[in-house]
């Protein structure tokens, strides 16, 4: 081997190193969140695979002691948009039997241990609660998925969604009463107020 | 506070963003408002059901040994 081969090895092995211990560990949420996105595992498999790629290539740019999940997210969100926006489905417009098939094939894989102690939400079947989400519009949904499954603080989400922090507050606010009253609507037909079995 | 001003904050406090003054306010409000209280807990069930009931998977295997790969390079 070469000395200068041996040398940038051995700086692109300390870069390697380094973005396995800080970017690797995110593939599970990054994936998932593509497959929110593009309602497609093939896509979001590609969309992953990019955001890595690009990632990697970037790695120098990522600011050391700053959440790498959320820059990681922002790369695959401005992928998602270059890439599919053109394609995907309109705000409002809610294909519920796409929701549903796509439900199906990805449930199987997992499932929860705990629950909300509440009859309320006991009564509600997790596709519901994924229609519910599913059908609120897109600039709702998107805070609320990036805020309460990934656990991104507003600063985080601000700057992945380029809006004041005011406004992601605000989108939080509404997108959550929207959904309440989605959510109350599935119990209400499976009889909340009555006694609902598990 | 009234109870609307409550509700608008009961969002981002569940979070944990409110301001320090805003905390405050909000609680002190809770503490008088039953109705409140319970919206309250309506609100952090709200999240929680988000957070466990969709479900979550796993990035494929072959997904996730190509990433691994890609950092690889030299090794």
């Amino acid at each position: 081997m070469k000395e200068n081969k041996k040398e940038l090895s051995a700086r692109e092995q300390i870069k390697q190193q380094e973005f396995q211990k800080e970017a690797v560990p995110h593939i599970n949420a990054l994936y998932n969140y593509a497959l929110h996105l593009t309602m497609n595992p093939d896509d979001a498999e590609d969309l992953v695979q990019e955001t890595y790629l690009k990632a990697y290539k970037f790695f120098d740019s990522f600011e050391r002691g700053t959440n790498c999940k959320a820059w990681l997210f922002k790369i695959l969100k401005n992928n998602y948009i270059n890439k599919f926006r053109k394609n995907a489905r309109e705000p409002g417009k809610v294909d519920y039997d796409l929701i549903k098939d796509f439900y199906h094939t990805i449930k199987d894989v997992q499932s929860d241990t705990t629950e909300a102690e509440s009859d309320f939400f006991h009564s509600l079947l997790h596709e519901e609660v994924y229609q519910a989400l599913q059908s609120l519009p897109e600039e709702f949904r998107e805070v609320i998925q990036l805020c309460d499954m990934e656990g991104f603080t507003y600063e985080e989400i601000a700057n992945m969604v380029e809006s004041p922090i005011g406004t992601v507050r605000s989108r939080l606010y509404r997108g959550r009463k929207l959904l309440r009253a989605k959510l109350e609507e599935y119990a209400r037909k499976h009889g909340y107020n009555t006694d609902t079995e598990e | 506070m009234n109870c609307n001003k409550a509700t608008v904050l009961m969002s981002a406090a569940i979070d944990g963003e409110l301001t320090e003054k805003e905390a405050e306010e909000l609680s002190g409000h809770l503490a008088d408002c039953p109705e409140c209280r319970s919206e309250f807990q309506e609100a952090k069930n709200t999240k929680i059901i988000i957070r466990e009931r969709i479900v979550r998977v796993k990035a494929p295997r072959n997904l996730v040994e190509s990433i691994v790969r890609l950092t690889n390079v030299t090794g």
